[in-house]
């Protein structure tokens, strides 16, 4: 999996670099719209991160000319305005997502994830740990092949432990990616513990083998 | 006590007149008065003159002795009472025909008759004419007086409109004005000098004070914006830390707390953000909004936190609310009024939604303490010290109400329920 990297903060593009290598991406990057525009006409990519704040031009243009080429590459735009028509034009344009600064990389890697499973086509349909199926183009959840149920947040919740298993989550990124800015951050210890638990029931009826495993005073992790 | 310019000077005109038009009154009348006394007193000389010469024709005219007729009198005197100068008094006297003493002007005179013996002459004349005449003439003023004022009055309202018409067409403007739109200001064609000058005064005074917010709107948008940046790389570079398995407990649990710290700036900064994106009319495209709608739609975002903190939402929609506004500042509207119910729901765990024609209302249970209303909407006050607020949520709820000139927001506390309203004042 190759992803380009548009970002012209060296210190975040840094970061974002370990992490995905970590998930064992390969990486490049750009960070302005010269060298950004050259690599995207030279190769394929399986995900782009645009910046649309470019010292030379902006990220909207390069996906203009993203989409002029016909490429396939998903593309994820990253912008520190997080204005709705940034989010607006860009999604009409043929943005895959819009990511606004500052995010989780937790939030960033869900994010890739889905942007290049959506956009390819011959791929691995499905996410799979232990006996635990997730197809994440029609959102369902089957455990020994046995369809499960489970409702919008619950899914989202387990999207985000299956692309990762054996990563901690912390709970504050859990709440603020799947309930967004609506749970202050006292309550979102308990609140996360019981939306977990409820989780874990379903889970344990259906004979899953997997189970979340509480890191003290930090979040879960799928195991 | 406030009085408009035109009755400040007419005011004083009134006095200034009063004291000018009595000391000239008083002056007149004197002068009149005098004139008046004047022609009797020649009259009773020429009198004098006809009597005596009467009597060395008529010898029995000197025997009228009483006033009668001919309003005198002669009376034969020694040589040392005889009095030839002529003496004028005034003196009362009673008058048959309404029963009262009534003023008379007398001469007092002498001469020798034909035969030689002293004569003492008395003529009078009645005075009770003139006497009215001093009333007439003090009535008279007294008009004159009251049309002077009435004309001054009305002249004074007539100039000084007119005179002052530009001034009070710059008050319209200054009033029409509103913050950040110089149309209602056009361009100074004022012919009297002051106005002119006064108008440009203001002119440069709003477009100094505009220039000096829109620099401060700009810097805080700045600020905000730059500030995502360096957010993003330490929330980054923290949660890369973080995946790190080697940690142990203890550090990971420190950088947890780093970055809850770092979050709360975040969501301060968003929160400035939108502020200033409000403030500076980034949403100013409008549609029909249904608030019942919209309304239902947070509803449903909240759902998991209200059922998890058990929380009872009662929802009254009495009608359609519609009014003319921009969708998404009505749903950052509602779901900030919404958040601040559940924050700060009391032990009863109460919201109250009541929909209706021209209103949107939100009530929440709170802990039987009212809320100040002339601080909850200003920016970062906080009720006590909460860690986890930024005190902007409902300053962000009145930006949005302040961008729709026809909604309004109030406040109210009662039986424990601590009530938001949004009135629409166009249906």
């Amino acid at each position: 999996m190759k992803i380009l990297i548009v970002e012209d903060e060296i210190e975040l593009q840094k970061v974002v670099q370990q992490s995905l290598e970590k998930e064992k991406y390969l990486v490049e990057f750009a960070n302005n719209y010269a060298s950004a525009l050259d690599k995207i006409i030279g190769f394929d990519y399986d995900c782009i991160l645009l910046d649309i704040n470019l010292p030379d031009g902006s990220g909207m243009d390069l996906l203009r000319e993203i989409k002029k080429l016909h490429k396939q590459d998903a593309v994820i735009i990253v912008s520190a305005k997080d204005s709705v028509d940034d989010k607006v034009e860009g999604l009409n344009l043929g943005a895959d997502d819009y990511l606004a600064k500052p995010f989780h990389l937790a939030e960033l890697h869900a994010r890739i994830n889905s942007a290049i499973r959506r956009n390819n086509q011959h791929g691995e349909k499905y996410i799979i740990f232990k006996n635990v199926k997730i197809n994440p183009e029609d959102r369902n959840v089957f455990v020994n092949d046995v369809l499960i149920n489970l409702n919008r947040k619950e899914y989202d919740m387990l999207y985000y432990f299956m692309i990762r298993p054996g990563k901690t989550l912390q709970k504050t990124t859990l709440a603020e990616s799947i309930w967004g800015d609506h749970i202050e951050d006292a309550d979102s210890f308990d609140f996360i513990y019981s939306q977990i638990k409820n989780l874990r029931k379903k889970l344990k009826q259906s004979n899953a083998e997997i189970d979340f495993q509480a890191v003290y005073g930090i979040g879960y992790k799928l195991v | 006590m406030r009085i408009s310019l035109k009755y400040y000077t007419l005011k004083y005109l009134i006095i200034a007149l009063l004291g000018v038009i009595a000391i000239w009154s008083g002056i007149f009348y004197a002068f009149i008065l005098d004139e008046v006394n004047d022609n009797i007193d020649d009259g009773l000389k020429d009198q004098k003159i006809q009597i005596i010469r009467q009597a060395f024709i008529d010898e029995s005219v000197l025997n009228t002795t009483e006033f009668g007729l001919n309003q005198f009198r002669i009376t034969q005197v020694d040589s040392i009472q005889y009095q030839p100068l002529n003496k004028f008094e005034n003196k009362m006297f009673f008058m048959e025909y309404d029963g009262e003493n009534e003023p008379y002007r007398i001469l007092t005179t002498g001469f020798i008759d034909k035969d030689g013996g002293f004569r003492k002459l008395e003529i009078r004349t009645s005075t009770v004419e003139e006497d009215d005449f001093g009333i007439n003439l003090l009535i008279a003023l007294f008009v004159l007086y009251v049309f002077i004022i009435v004309g001054i009055f009305f002249i004074n309202k007539i100039v000084l409109d007119r005179a002052w018409s530009p001034f009070y067409d710059i008050l319209k403007r200054m009033n029409q004005y509103q913050f950040g739109n110089k149309r209602t200001l056009v361009e100074n064609n004022q012919k009297i000098m002051e106005f002119y000058e006064l108008q440009n005064e203001i002119q440069t005074l709003v477009e100094r004070n505009e220039h000096t917010f829109l620099t401060q709107k700009n810097f805080i948008e700045n600020a905000s914006h730059e500030l995502q940046t360096p957010l993003a790389i330490s929330l980054s570079k923290i949660d890369f830390l973080l995946e790190n398995e080697d940690l142990d407990n203890k550090t990971q649990k420190q950088f947890i707390e780093i970055k809850s710290s770092l979050k709360r700036m975040k969501s301060l900064n968003k929160s400035l953000l939108m502020l200033s994106k409000i403030d500076n009319n980034q949403f100013d495209e409008k549609v029909l909004v249904n608030w019942n709608v919209v309304f239902k739609t947070v509803l449903q975002d909240f759902e998991d936190i209200l059922s998890y903190k058990d929380i009872n939402v009662s929802v009254d929609e009495k009608a359609q609310f519609e009014t003319n506004a921009n969708l998404y500042l009505i749903e950052i509207l509602i779901s900030n009024l919404l958040r601040n119910a559940i924050k700060y729901i009391g032990n009863e765990k109460k919201i109250v939604v009541i929909i209706s024609e021209n209103a949107f209302q939100i009530s929440n249970s709170g802990n039987h303490i009212a809320l100040n209303p002339n601080y909850i909407f200003n920016r970062f006050y906080k009720s006590g010290a909460d860690e986890t607020s930024t005190g902007l949520g409902l300053s962000i709820v009145q930006s949005i109400v302040k961008q729709h000139p026809d909604l309004q927001i109030q406040y109210h506390f009662s039986k424990n329920f601590h009530q938001f309203k949004v009135v629409s004042s166009n249906s």
